[in-house]
């Protein structure tokens, strides 16, 4: 059987997904699957002067970084002309990462002209319509590398991925960042940390975290196979959402002592119910610290 | 003769423009294409929200860019008179964490850029994979990191007054236990020596002990005239306090020191890139310079035979690899994990101060200026490394590579000196 032809192509980007992918620790295994036709940091079949070109066959066309229309060149040629060819070309389009989803952060700096492909924030653009049947989301600033290889497997051995409205996967993006965090039993019980640099407590009431209300599995696939934010105590700042980055991200908004976001699909009532019983109680053992050294 | 080649795999890609004089290049002009305006979007956002944003400049170096930005904030606080100390063990883990993503970075310039353009250009490539080698101690060293800080790239861990993170002995054996395998790595397959024996050489009579992958690099450079070339103003500066460097400036004769009120950036024709400078004279930053500053024994040997060239260029950040992992080691024996992580606990924080913030990145020195005002920036200034080493000159005096690459017979050649500096296209144009 003939390997599917795999194009990765940047437009306005940090090049933080290729980094990223570039530490998954079965990269090579994962990418014989396929002819890399080109890639920003691996040696390829193909210079970008060839690939601009637009005379090369593709079939997976993974896309990285935010767009525009006019004004962001490579080798002297429109990058959205070079995309848009290979995009009618390719059988799948994977949009890896925040900014090639939905726009991301560099969209700030020109909100009017800059994108993702398919969305706009939440809003879709005109490719939306042209390539919905092929796309394929994957937020995250930068991309999960082992949700990227899911979806590169999946493909190489033709299977059908459940995606959701957005076209995310379902398998990744179907729970929240707050699936699995170490400190689970804080947020059940309403119990926040004291401050910045404790392995005890909630992030979510104080410190500004986003898991409860975050589509993505940072807690269930962990980061670098070790850790994730909100282990480490650094609250989730919504990274796989299409309104990423919003302001004051280390601290949690708030109405009346409220966070003004709920977790997902909770409805405020269920949630000022559950919480009102919750912290009613004071439990010693969340008061305490989990390890007591001598001394 | 003018000849335009386009450089890639440079973090995004760099147009150069040759022109040739008696079959030999005279003058280059570099230019990098877009610009993506990273300080213009802080503009009006909370301070702490550059800790998220400024990563997000570059994905190799990210790491640096929270450094350098948590270090702008804690700088501005204590202009203001407000009290930021923080405890060692907040301090060390910073330190480590910086460190592993120094040598993520100079592994993957190694295995991505030098080894494999160095055969190509003395056409003797073979079947190895190189890439592999680059992904294996990166994904190695990143996890150790990613232990403190949650993830890499784009970690956001390090805030005033400390970490986010609080780690158990758990935590610190199995960082260590990565640091072992690095230096097992390092040792094996990079160098061919034992780590203390090469960071113990201190003369080019040593150089024919280095084996592994070194080893071969060393040979071609000196088997093809390369180790020669490559050699620019012999100046170099190193502005950030942090990990094993020393800071200051030095010409041939002596180091001296220095102050970033003298550091000027200033529009380039025809590039989104600006150009910066020291008193108006341009400076090499990075490993060698580091390693020049530092007075590191084999370093000041080789300089001394080869000068700025690319193999003292070359060796100098191989070598620091091997400083980092083991100052790298040494940070994590000494963590003292009762000490706390965070110390500034202040919920009021000031609301104007100006902060500036200094690290040394894989490329050299980073530096991040902050301006809040009512509490929310309203400038914010980002001076990165390859500003240095990649510009065109300022009218007086060449740009750091391009005089480098002056004399070269070949675009091939020249393309391979440009790449010794390590070329990041999206640091250089924010």
């Amino acid at each position: 059987m003939k390997k599917p032809k795999l194009l990765w192509l940047q437009s306005i980007t940090c090049n933080g997904n290729a980094h990223s992918f570039f530490n998954h620790p079965e990269l090579f295994s994962i990418l014989s699957h396929f002819e890399l036709l080109y890639h920003p940091l691996l040696d390829t079949e193909y210079i970008l002067e060839e690939v601009i070109k637009t005379q090369l066959a593709c079939d997976v066309l993974i896309l990285e970084g935010s767009f525009r229309e006019k004004g962001m060149l490579k080798g002297g040629v429109e990058l959205s002309t070079v995309v848009e060819v290979y995009a009618q070309k390719a059988k799948h389009i994977i949009t890896a990462g925040t900014c090639a989803t939905f726009g991301g952060v560099f969209k700030e700096a020109d909100p009017k002209n800059i994108t993702g492909f398919a969305f706009d924030i939440k809003e879709k653009t005109k490719r939306h319509e042209l390539y919905f049947s092929k796309l394929i989301s994957l937020p995250g600033c930068p991309i999960h590398p082992k949700w990227l290889s899911f979806v590169l497997l999946m493909l190489a051995k033709e299977k059908d991925i459940v995606l959701d409205d957005m076209f995310r996967p379902q398998e990744l993006y179907g729970i929240t960042v707050h699936t699995g965090c170490s400190r689970n039993e804080y947020f059940e019980w309403k119990v926040d940390t004291k401050g910045f640099g404790l392995k005890e407590g909630c992030l979510f009431y104080e410190q500004g975290c986003q898991g409860p209300h975050t589509r993505g599995s940072c807690n269930k696939i962990l980061w670098n196979d070790a850790s994730s934010k909100t282990i480490v105590g650094t609250p989730c700042f919504g990274c796989t959402e299409p309104d990423f980055p919003k302001t004051a991200l280390y601290m949690t908004q708030t109405n009346m002592g409220i966070p003004t976001t709920m977790p997902l699909g909770v409805p405020k009532r269920a949630y000022l119910t559950a919480t009102g019983i919750a912290k009613s109680f004071k439990i010693k053992r969340f008061e305490e610290r989990i390890i007591k050294y001598d001394g | 003769m003018m000849v335009k080649k386009l450089i890639e795999k440079v973090e995004g890609e760099a147009e150069l423009d040759f022109s040739f004089k008696n079959n030999k290049i005279d003058d280059v002009t570099i230019k990098f294409g877009f610009y993506r305006g990273i300080e213009n979007i802080l503009t009006g956002k909370p301070p702490r929200d550059a800790l998220v944003i400024t990563p997000r400049v570059c994905g190799i170096c990210n790491h640096a860019h929270l450094i350098a930005s948590v270090r702008a904030i804690e700088d501005g606080y204590r202009s203001v008179g407000m009290k930021v100390n923080l405890t060692n063990k907040a301090n060390d883990i910073r330190e480590f964490t910086l460190a592993c993503e120094l040598i993520q970075n100079h592994v993957k310039w190694f295995y991505l850029i030098i080894l494999p353009q160095l055969e190509k250009l003395l056409d003797q490539q073979g079947e190895e994979n190189h890439a592999l080698k680059a992904s294996y101690l990166s994904s190695t060293i990143t996890k150790a990191l990613a232990i403190f800080a949650g993830q890499w790239p784009h970690s956001s861990y390090a805030v005033p007054g400390g970490v986010t993170c609080d780690p158990t002995y758990v935590d610190v054996m199995q960082a260590e236990s990565l640091v072992d395998e690095s230096i097992k790595f390092f040792e094996q397959i990079m160098v061919g020596v034992k780590i203390d024996d090469i960071l113990a050489m201190d003369s080019v009579l040593d150089l024919p002990k280095i084996g592994g992958d070194l080893g071969k690099v060393l040979l071609l450079l000196g088997s093809s005239g390369m180790a020669e070339m490559g050699k620019s103003h012999d100046r170099f500066i190193v502005f950030g306090e942090c990990l094993c460097f020393k800071i200051g400036k030095s010409i041939p004769t002596q180091v001296s020191t220095i102050d970033t009120n003298y550091v000027k950036e200033e529009r380039q024709k025809g590039s989104m890139a600006k150009s910066v400078t020291y008193k108006n004279r341009l400076f090499e930053v990075g490993s060698l310079a580091r390693g020049m500053i530092a007075k590191e024994p084999m370093v000041k040997a080789l300089h001394k035979r080869y000068k700025d060239s690319t193999l003292t260029r070359i060796f100098a950040r191989v070598y620091e690899m091997g400083l980092l992992i083991s100052y790298s080691k040494q940070l994590l024996k000494r963590l003292n994990l009762q000490e706390e992580s965070c110390t500034f606990k202040a919920n009021n924080r000031p609301m104007d101060f100006e902060g500036v913030g200094v690290v040394e990145a894989a490329r050299g020195s980073l530096i991040h200026k902050t301006t809040v005002k009512d509490g929310l920036i309203t400038n914010y200034e980002i001076i990165v490394p390859t500003q240095w080493n990649l510009s065109n000159g300022n009218g007086e005096e060449q740009g750091v590579s391009t005089k480098a690459m002056r004399g070269a017979t070949s675009v091939e050649e020249a393309s391979f000196i440009f790449r010794t500096f390590d070329v990041c296209s999206v640091c250089t144009t924010q």
